[in-house]
């Protein structure tokens, strides 16, 4: 599936999927600087956060842990600050490019963007409570319960990973996290799905073993072995989605151009891997492959913008396509594998240009 | 002496705007983001969608669905265990409803917004 030739600067706005809760993409044309303004980054919601008055809001620590109690945000932003700019992108961005359709909030390319988050390690946090050896996962609850028998969007993830990198973060991009962010208190899990990144959080829990319900048993998995497309798999076929995989996208290209004349293709670049080593551009659908320049900014787990003169040799419309090879050599697939819930959509980004004589 | 006070003022006024927060700029007569935009069309089985699916959703999430009649009674299904109040003898009218007009051929274009401020 191609996508329309993006122009080079769209009136700005937000693409919202849904009202209520919010969801809402960026436009892919306007995904072209390294930091993200928060104004234009995506907003995921599974449910309507009760935003506490961040001087009555508590972050309760318990579980696993030597000296459970509650934390103020004066008192955590008394701990050593920590600072990362890093990619996140929703486990779904892309659902609605998959064939055959799945249910859910249909994605396309937006649902992911580049920011400074600054905040505290999680491994100080828990430190002053003094984890137990017994503990493995961390236990994350937001203030956003749904009602009745709707499944909590309550998680876990490995302890490990999130004492090596984890952040909770009180700020985006140097201004107070923004309550569609998750205001007072989000975490930040570089090269992790967006599903990791729990918002409005309110307690933390080292436990033994990992969080059940809807959320970590049956959403948020990803096929082990890949399937056909249309396959049901069962959970216990599937692992839970953690890192990103490999992609690039294109966010600048003209609608029309002239043959034999240059103009610039842009687009970002982004992987699970701490950084893209490459980023190709193909006009001939995948036969060769041109290298494209890398921005020079980049941080662990940021994307790498990358841009490309490209001179067409013929006219007509030709069909743009980026892939990208990540530090660890993976390299983004033509087709993206088909998993029932649409999760971590990478396939090729296509982009139509109309070339005049 | 003068075109030095000049320079001056230039490059004091350049690193002021690359200090500053890029101000983004909203087409003011868009939309706030957050808004309901979309209703329902008419027909048959509108009524019960509505009053079980609207506790919950707004038409947003329904009007984007493609889904075939085997994935919309898997998520009635999926709904109703999950708190979704609806007579069993409305189901069939409900996933009729949702495949006659959410069905695999449904196109959706998002609504384009600004965010609430802006």
């Amino acid at each position: 599936m191609a996508q329309k030739a993006v122009t080079p600067r769209a009136r700005e706005s937000m693409l919202q999927m849904n009202g209520y809760a919010v969801n809402a993409e960026t436009p892919l044309a306007l995904l072209t600087e390294y930091v993200t303004p928060n104004e234009l980054f995506f907003v995921r919601s599974h449910w309507i956060p009760r935003t506490p008055d961040p001087k009555k809001w508590r972050l309760t620590i318990d579980g696993e842990v030597d000296r459970s109690g509650d934390i103020t945000l004066s008192e955590l932003k008394k701990l050593p600050q920590a600072e990362t700019t890093c990619v996140l992108q929703c486990a779904g961005n892309g659902r609605g490019l998959y064939s055959p359709t799945l249910p859910g909030v249909q994605w396309r390319y937006g649902a992911v963007g580049n920011a400074r988050w600054t905040g505290v390690r999680v491994r100080d946090v828990l430190e002053r409570a003094g984890v137990k050896p017994s503990a493995k996962h961390l236990h994350v609850f937001g203030s956003d319960d749904p009602p009745g028998k709707v499944p909590p969007f309550h998680r876990s993830i490995e302890l490990e990973k999130v004492l090596a990198d984890g952040i909770l973060a009180f700020a985006m991009n140097g201004e107070p996290l923004p309550v569609a962010h998750g205001a007072p208190l989000r975490l930040i899990v570089p090269g992790w799905a967006g599903d990791h990144w729990m918002k409005w959080i309110v307690r933390l829990s080292p436990q033994a073993e990992a969080q059940k319900g809807f959320y970590m048993e049956t959403a948020y998995r990803y096929p082990l072995t890949p399937g056909a497309p249309g396959v049901a798999f069962k959970p216990e076929e599937m692992a839970p989605v953690t890192e990103l995989f490999v992609k690039s996208n294109i966010t600048t290209a003209p609608a029309k151009v002239r043959a034999k004349h240059a103009c610039e293709i842009r687009g970002f670049a982004f992987s699970g891997a701490p950084d893209i080593a490459k980023v190709e551009i193909s006009d001939d659908d995948g036969a060769t492959w041109q290298e494209t320049s890398l921005d020079p900014r980049h941080d662990p787990y940021a994307w790498r913008l990358w841009s490309y003169h490209w001179t067409p040799s013929r006219s007509g419309t030709v069909r743009l396509c980026a892939r990208a090879t990540d530090s660890r050599g993976n390299v983004q697939p033509r087709e993206a594998t088909w998993n029932q819930s649409g999760y971590l959509q990478n396939s090729w980004h296509f982009v139509d240009v109309e070339v005049t004589a | 002496m003068k075109r030095a006070a000049v320079l001056v003022l230039v490059l004091a006024a350049a690193f002021a705007s690359a200090a500053t927060k890029r101000s983004v700029s909203f087409d003011s007569n868009l939309p706030v983001l957050g808004t309901r935009f979309h209703s329902l069309p008419a027909g048959k089985g509108k009524q019960q969608v509505e009053a079980s699916c609207f506790p919950c959703h707004s038409a947003d999430m329904l009007v984007q669905q493609r889904l075939t009649e085997k994935q919309w009674t898997a998520e009635v299904d999926k709904m109703i265990r999950w708190g979704a109040v609806m007579k069993e003898s409305d189901k069939t009218a409900a996933v009729a409803y949702l495949v006659r007009n959410f069905g695999p051929a449904n196109k959706f274009t998002p609504v384009r917004t600004r965010p609430a401020g802006y």
